[in-house]
């Protein structure tokens, strides 16, 4: 039986961060302190080569959750992956570091 | 700084590949002796919320002027909380998901993290070290000289991962050397404070709360 109690503060920071992130998207841009511009690599990208051209280069794939237009929603399915991918990864490396000194 | 797919030419991203995928090994085995301790499994929480919180901070861009924006890297800040090996795990983890949304390309993977990771967590990591001894000179408090430390570590390190991904886009061919550094370098500049000021008060803020949960402070030195 998993003890939710020894988890307490983690489950309470990780929901404090998903609506403090709700938040800052519903009121981030109204507010000035969030931007949809491009970023650093993208404005050069964009300043030398226009943005047709970003938008244009070849990837062998088509992102698995772009069809995820929703910042909120997208924002969800990021900490709730980031959250179960990296206690997933770091349980098995803890498992086998213990394992390989024992 | 996510490169997206079809930026790079296809040798250098093939070498970052290799290099990233090597020191994400030789970290597995060089990581803090803390995830071999009994009672390790008490971290991974916290480690969860560690990954949501970047997560949360990567995902929104503050304005910088000049039509820009910037998000939190986080490598340098990773690197000071867990260790500069798991920062390279970490951040390689936290771009396959940004990937799966758009934001840098799978091919690009590798040298994303080599960018971020490598540059951004265990250069910036040593970048801090070097300055948390120098400040052990000083009298300032120890939570003071490694929030300070890390700001400045976070902006160096970003500043250089910029720098670095000029050269790999010159080499590309997408844009000549001569014009993608100096003008990487530039933008990053000026992003390079919102990092350092968000990662300073993230250290600051775990030191606080919950200190031991900076696993590095003996790697630190801090006095």
């Amino acid at each position: 039986m998993v003890e939710i109690s020894r988890y307490k503060w983690p489950l309470i920071t990780v929901v404090v961060v998903i609506v403090a992130l709700m938040f800052v998207i519903a009121v981030g841009f109204t507010l000035g302190f969030l931007s949809e511009n491009p970023d650093g690599l993208e404005r050069v990208l964009i300043d030398i080569n226009g943005e047709e051209w970003l938008e244009n280069l070849i990837s062998p794939w088509i992102p698995i959750l772009s069809w995820v237009t929703n910042d909120y929603i997208a924002g969800i399915i990021g900490i709730v992956l980031s959250i179960a991918i990296m206690t997933g990864v770091f349980y098995l490396i803890t498992y086998l570091k213990k394992r390989d000194t024992k | 700084m996510h490169i997206p797919d079809g930026l790079l030419d296809p040798i250098t991203t093939i070498v970052l590949w290799i290099v990233t995928i090597a020191i994400m090994i030789l970290g597995y085995f060089r990581m803090s002796k803390m995830f071999e301790k009994e009672d390790s499994e008490k971290m991974i929480p916290y480690i969860g919320v560690l990954a949501a919180v970047i997560f949360a901070f990567q995902f929104v861009n503050y304005p910088v002027p000049g039509g820009t924006s910037g998000h939190l890297v986080g490598g340098t800040l990773v690197g000071v909380i867990l260790g500069p090996w798991a920062s390279v795990i970490v951040l390689f983890l936290i771009l396959v998901i940004q990937s799966l949304f758009g934001d840098g390309g799978i091919t690009a993977l590798g040298p994303n993290a080599f960018n971020m990771g490598i540059i951004g967590g265990i250069v910036g990591f040593y970048i801090v070290v070097l300055l948390v001894r120098l400040f052990n000179k000083t009298s300032l408090k120890k939570e003071l000289k490694v929030t300070i430390a890390t700001a400045i570590g976070s902006y160096i390190a970003i500043v250089l991962a910029s720098f670095i991904c000029g050269i790999e886009i010159g080499i590309g061919g997408a844009i000549p050397m001569e014009i993608a550094i100096p003008a990487m370098v530039f933008w990053h500049l000026i992003i390079g404070i919102g990092e350092a000021i968000i990662s300073a008060l993230i250290v600051f803020y775990i030191y606080k709360t919950k200190p031991d949960f900076i696993l590095t402070e003996s790697i630190l030195g801090v006095e």
